[in-house]
C-alpha cells in the first residue's frame, strides 16, 4: 500500500509539472486543445492526490505501523478522531493536506471559471500548476508521508496537548484559508500575464478570497481558544512567530478585501490591489514555510528539517518573479484617476489600507528580527510582547476609529455638513459609554478606557447604519420593520454583511481590552480547607483526587468557588498524566460567567509532597466576548458571500457582450 | 519612517538569545536557551528551582540557574528550554514565569 | 497488498494520462486550434463598459446614500449632475460597439 502512495504523489507530481510546462506553452502560442489538456491535468492532480491521501488514512485507521508516519504520531490507545486528525499532525502528512486541498482548490476554481472567466484560464492553469508542483515534489523528494519501516508493536502516540476537539479543526481550518489564497494569486498573475487590466480576476476570485479570509480568521480563533483552555497559562495569544504566520496574510488579506471596492469604484489602486494579493500569498506561503522549520526560535520549534531551504527558495523564487511581472506590466496598470478628496471613503480605505500593511509589517519584522539580528551581530535577539503589543495599540486604536468613521462617510466627497449630521448620533453614545465607564472605573487603564469608548462609536455607527437603511427600506416599499431589514441586507449584501463583520472585530476587541488591561492575578500556595480571594471570587481548596482516564491519570484539585458572597458551585483543575507518551499537561479549570462574559481561570501549578497545592487564579473579564465575535464573525461573512443573482446576471451579461464581439 | 522607528524600538525592546557557553563574563538580562542536565533540586514556588544548562548541541560546560515560578509540563532533564535572566557572581538569576520548553516536534506550544 | 496496489496504481496511471489527452484524443482533426483572446477593439469595449458599470453603481449608490439620509440635501443636488452626465456619456461611448454587438448577436443565433 505504501507503494500505492509513492506512486500517487508521483503522479501528481507529473501532472503538476504537465499542467505547469504545457499550460504555459499553450497560454503563450494560443493553443486551445494544449489548454484544455492543461486544465484536465490539474483536476487528474486532484484524483490522484486523493488516492495518496485515502492510502494514509487507511493507514492510520488500521494502526498500520509500517507506516512510519503512522508510528510517529498514533497509537494503539488513541481514540479514532486523534487517530483521523494525526493525518495533519505531522510534517509530511500536513503538507499532503496542503497538496490536497490546492489540488481540490484549484479543480473547482477551472471548473467554476470555464464560464464566468475563460480567458484568464489559459494563464492561470500554469500559475496553480507551479504551486502544486513544489509541493508535490516537496512530498516525493524531500519529506514523505509513505516511508516504510519494521512495525514496531505501538506507536509513539499522539502529542497530549493535540489530544483536543480544537486541535482537530484548527489546522484543516487554517490550511483552506492559506491555500484558499493561492487562488487570487494565481488568477492576478493570470490577469497579469493576459495583460488584462480590467477587473475580471478581482470579481472571479472575490469569493475565493473571502472565504479564504474567513477561514483564516476561524483558524487562529480556534488555536487561540485551544491555547486558551488546553496550554494553560491564562492567555490566548504570545505572539510567538507561527501564531503571527497566520495572523499576517490575514492582515494583508484584510487589507486587499477593503481596497478591491475602491479598484471597483473608481478604476484605482491597481498596482496596490496586485502587490496586496501577492503579499498575502507570500506571507501564507511564508507562514508554512514557518511552521516546518527551525530557522526562528518559538516555542512551536521544529526539527531542523531540509525543507526550510526548499521553502526559502520557493517563496523567494515567487516574490520575485510576481514583482518583476508587476513591473513589466506597471505602464498598462497605472490609472488616470486621482482621489477627490481626503474626506471620503475611499479615503478612510486608505487609510485603513495603511495601518493594516504597517501593523502585519511590524509583526514581520518582529519575527525576523532574531534572523537579521543574527547577522548582523551574531547572536539571535528577540522581540516580545511588549514590542507587538506596542505597536498593536499604535495601530489598532486608530483602525477601530476607522472602523467608526467609514461607514457614515459616502464615497467620493462627504461635506462637512453631512458627516456633522452623520456623527452626531454614534458620537454622542460613544461619549455617553466613556463617562459612564470612567465613573464606573475603567480610567485604571487609559488605553482600555480609549478603546472601549472608540468600540462604542463604532457598534453606534454600524447600528446607525442599520436603523437608517432599513428605514428609508421601509419608505420605499412600505411592510413592516422586519421585511424591510431583511430585504435591505438581501439586496446589499456585501455593505451589511462587512458591517456585521465590522461589529464581531469590536467584540473582539472588547474581549480583548477587558481580558488584558482589566484583569487580575494572584498566586498563593493553599493547603486542604485554605481560602485564597481574587477579585470579588473567593477560590476554598477541598480536595485533591485521582482519577484513571482512557490514556492518562487525572489529578484534580477540587475547588468551592464564591462570587461575592454567594456560592456557584465547584471547578477541577489539575494535572493529567499520560502512560503512552511520558508526559503531564496542564488541565486549567475555567468558569465562565454567563451573564458578565468574565472568566475565573485556575492553575495548578504544584501539587507538593505535602499536600499542598501552588494555585495561579486570574479574572478575566469580558474575555468570553473573543469566543462569540468568532460566531458574529462567520455570520457576517456568510451574508457578505452569499450569491447575489442580480450581480451574477451583470456580470455575466457584460463578459458574454463582449466575447460576441470578439467572434464575429 | 516606519523603518527607522521599527528598528529603534525592536534594537531597544529585544532580549539577546544566547546558549549558556557565551554566558560568560555577560551582564545585562538576556535569554538563555539550552539543554536541561544534572538533577533539577528544589521548588520553584518556595526557595527555587535549581538546574543547570548546557548548549543544544556540544558538550560545554553547565551553567548553574535559580528559577522561581511556573514549571511548564514539558521540563525535564534533556528537555531544550528557554529563561530570561542574568548571570551574578556565576549563577543565573531567573525572572519569575520566565521558563519555556520547547516541544521536540509539532505545533504545539509550551507554556505555562 | 502489493498486488492489488498494483493493478489500483496502473488503473489511476492510465485514467489519468487519458484524461490528459482527452482534448487531442476527441478532436484528431480540428477546424481551428486558436485560443481566443480579446483584440485591442474589445479591450477598449471591456474598459468602457466598465466604466458604464462604474458611472451607474456610483449613481445608485448615490441615490441610495440620499435616501438613507447619509448625504444631504444639498450635497445630492451637487453631485447628481455631474454623475448623471458621466453614465450618459459611458452609455454613448458605449454605443458604436453595443450597435455591431447587438447585430453580431443578433446574427450568431
Amino acid at each position: 500500500m505504501p507503494e500505492l502512495g509513492r506512486a500517487a504523489l508521483a503522479l501528481s507530481l507529473g501532472l503538476a509539472l504537465y499542467a505547469l510546462v504545457a499550460g504555459a506553452y499553450a497560454a503563450a502560442t494560443r493553443r486551445r486543445r494544449l489548454a484544455r489538456s492543461a486544465q484536465n491535468a490539474l483536476l487528474a492532480a486532484f484524483g490522484s492526490t486523493g488516492v495518496a491521501s485515502i492510502v494514509l488514512l487507511g493507514a492510520l485507521l488500521r494502526n498500520d505501523f509500517s507506516f512510519t508516519y503512522v508510528a510517529e504520531h498514533t497509537s494503539r490507545e488513541l481514540p479514532t478522531p486523534y487517530t483521523i486528525s494525526a493525518f495533519w499532525g505531522g510534517q509530511e502528512g500536513s503538507l499532503l493536506l496542503w497538496l490536497l486541498i490546492l489540488t481540490g482548490f484549484s479543480a473547482a476554481a477551472v471548473v467554476l471559471s470555464r464560464r464566468s472567466a475563460p480567458d484568464l484560464l489559459p494563464w492561470v492553469v500554469p500559475i496553480l500548476g507551479l504551486v502544486a508542483t513544489f509541493f508535490a515534489f516537496m512530498l516525493v523528494a524531500v519529506s514523505s508521508p509513505f516511508q516504510t519501516q519494521l512495525a514496531p508493536a505501538d506507536g509513539a502516540g499522539l502529542n497530549p496537548s493535540l489530544q483536543n476537539p480544537y486541535m482537530m479543526i484548527h489546522p484543516p481550518c487554517l490550511y483552506l484559508g492559506y491555500v484558499g489564497l493561492t487562488i487570487p494569486f494565481a488568477f492576478a498573475m493570470g490577469a497579469l500575464l493576459s495583460r488584462r487590466t480590467d477587473e475580471l480576476w478581482i470579481v472571479a476570485t472575490r469569493r475565493w478570497t473571502l472565504f479564504a479570509w474567513t477561514a483564516l480568521g476561524i483558524g487562529q480563533l480556534l488555536g487561540s481558544h485551544w491555547a486558551y483552555v488546553e496550554v494553560g497559562w491564562g492567555g490566548y495569544y504570545a505572539w510567538d512567530p507561527v501564531e503571527n504566520a497566520a495572523l499576517m496574510p490575514w492582515l494583508a488579506s484584510t487589507a486587499f478585501l477593503h481596497s478591491v471596492m475602491i479598484q471597483e469604484k473608481r478604476g484605482m489602486l491597481k498596482v496596490w490591489n496586485v502587490l496586496l494579493v501577492i503579499l498575502a500569498f507570500c506571507l501564507a506561503l511564508f507562514g508554512t514555510f514557518l511552521t516546518r522549520s527551525g530557522v526562528i526560535s518559538s516555542i512551536h520549534s521544529f526539527t531542523q528539517s531540509p525543507l526550510g531551504g526548499w521553502f526559502l527558495g520557493f517563496i523567494c523564487l515567487i516574490t520575485l518573479g510576481s514583482v518583476a511581472l508587476v513591473i513589466s506590466r506597471l505602464p498598462i496598470l497605472r490609472s488616470k484617476t486621482r482621489m477627490e478628496s481626503l474626506v471620503s471613503r475611499e479615503a478612510t480605505f486608505l487609510y485603513n489600507n495603511l495601518l493594516l500593511v504597517a501593523l502585519c509589517l511590524t509583526i514581520l519584522w518582529g519575527v525576523v528580527f532574531p534572523l537579521v539580528s543574527e547577522a548582523v551581530h551574531g547572536e539571535q535577539i528577540t522581540v516580545s510582547s511588549p514590542y507587538y503589543n506596542f505597536f498593536l495599540r499604535i495601530f489598532g486604536l486608530p483602525l477601530l476609529l476607522l472602523m467608526a468613521i467609514g461607514p457614515l462617510v459616502a464615497w467620493r466627497r462627504a461635506s462637512l455638513r453631512s458627516l456633522g449630521r452623520s456623527f452626531a448620533w454614534p458620537a454622542g453614545i460613544a461619549l455617553a459609554v466613556g463617562v459612564v465607564l470612567l465613573i464606573l472605573g475603567a480610567g485604571s487603564s487609559w488605553i482600555g478606557l480609549l478603546a472601549y469608548t472608540f468600540s462604542a462609536f463604532v457598534l453606534g455607527s454600524i447600528g446607525y447604519e442599520f436603523v437608517r437603511g432599513t428605514r428609508a427600506r421601509r419608505a420605499l416599499t412600505g411592510g413592516t420593520w422586519a421585511a424591510a431589514f431583511v430585504e435591505l441586507v438581501g439586496r446589499n449584501r456585501r455593505r451589511y454583511g462587512g458591517y456585521i463583520v465590522h461589529a464581531a472585530i469590536v467584540l473582539l476587541a472588547i474581549g480583548i481590552v477587558g481580558s488584558s488591561a482589566y484583569d487580575t492575578v494572584r498566586e498563593r500556595t493553599l493547603a486542604p480547607g485554605q481560602t485564597m480571594a481574587v477579585s470579588h471570587y473567593d477560590v476554598k481548596y477541598d480536595q485533591l483526587v485521582r482519577r484513571n482516564g482512557a490514556n492518562a491519570t487525572e489529578f484534580r484539585a477540587i475547588l468551592d468557588v464564591k462570587k461575592n458572597g454567594r456560592s456557584v458551585g465547584t471547578l477541577e483543575s489539575g494535572k493529567n498524566s499520560y502512560r503512552a507518551e511520558q508526559q503531564t499537561s496542564n488541565e486549567v479549570g475555567i468558569r465562565s460567567d454567563p451573564l458578565t462574559g468574565e472568566d475565573l481561570y485556575v492553575i495548578t501549578d504544584q501539587i507538593n509532597q505535602n499536600g499542598t497545592i501552588a494555585f495561579k487564579v486570574l479574572v478575566k473579564p469580558l474575555v468570553n466576548l473573543i469566543w462569540i465575535s468568532g460566531f458574529v464573525f462567520l455570520i457576517g461573512s456568510l451574508v457578505a458571500l452569499w450569491p447575489s443573482a442580480a450581480e451574477q446576471r451583470r456580470l455575466a451579461l457584460r463578459y458574454r457582450e463582449l466575447r460576441a464581439l470578439a467572434r464575429a | 519612517m516606519l523603518a527607522i522607528f521599527l528598528l529603534y524600538v525592536s534594537v531597544a525592546g529585544g532580549t539577546p538569545s544566547i546558549q549558556p557557553s557565551q554566558l560568560h563574563g555577560r551582564t545585562g538580562d538576556v535569554a538563555l536557551v539550552g539543554k536541561v542536565t544534572g538533577s533539577p533540586a528544589g521548588d520553584a514556588q518556595a526557595t527555587g528551582l535549581r538546574f543547570r544548562m548546557r548548549d543544544v548541541s556540544g558538550q560545554s560546560a553547565s551553567v548553574p540557574v535559580v528559577y522561581r515560578g511556573s514549571v511548564p509540563d514539558m521540563f525535564k532533564v534533556g528537555r531544550e528550554v528557554r529563561v530570561e535572566g542574568r548571570l551574578q557572581n556565576g549563577l543565573f538569576i531567573a525572572k519569575k514565569d520566565s521558563l519555556r520548553t520547547k516541544c521536540p516536534s509539532k505545533y504545539v506550544a509550551k507554556k505555562t | 497488498m502489493t498486488a492489488l496496489a498494483l493493478a489500483i496504481g496502473a488503473v489511476l496511471a492510465v485514467a489519468c494520462v487519458v484524461f490528459v489527452a482527452l482534448p487531442f484524443l476527441r478532436e484528431p482533426d480540428p477546424v481551428e486550434d486558436r485560443l481566443d483572446e480579446p483584440g485591442a477593439l474589445e479591450r477598449r469595449a471591456l474598459e468602457l463598459a466598465e466604466e458604464r458599470d462604474r458611472a451607474l453603481a456610483a449613481l445608485k449608490e448615490l441615490e441610495f446614500d440620499h435616501r438613507t439620509g447619509k448625504i444631504s440635501d444639498e450635497d445630492y443636488r451637487e453631485l447628481v449632475g455631474p454623475l448623471r452626465a458621466r453614465v450618459a456619456e459611458a452609455l454613448r461611448a458605449l454605443e458604436p460597439h453595443a450597435e455591431s454587438t447587438e447585430e453580431r448577436v443578433h446574427a450568431a443565433g
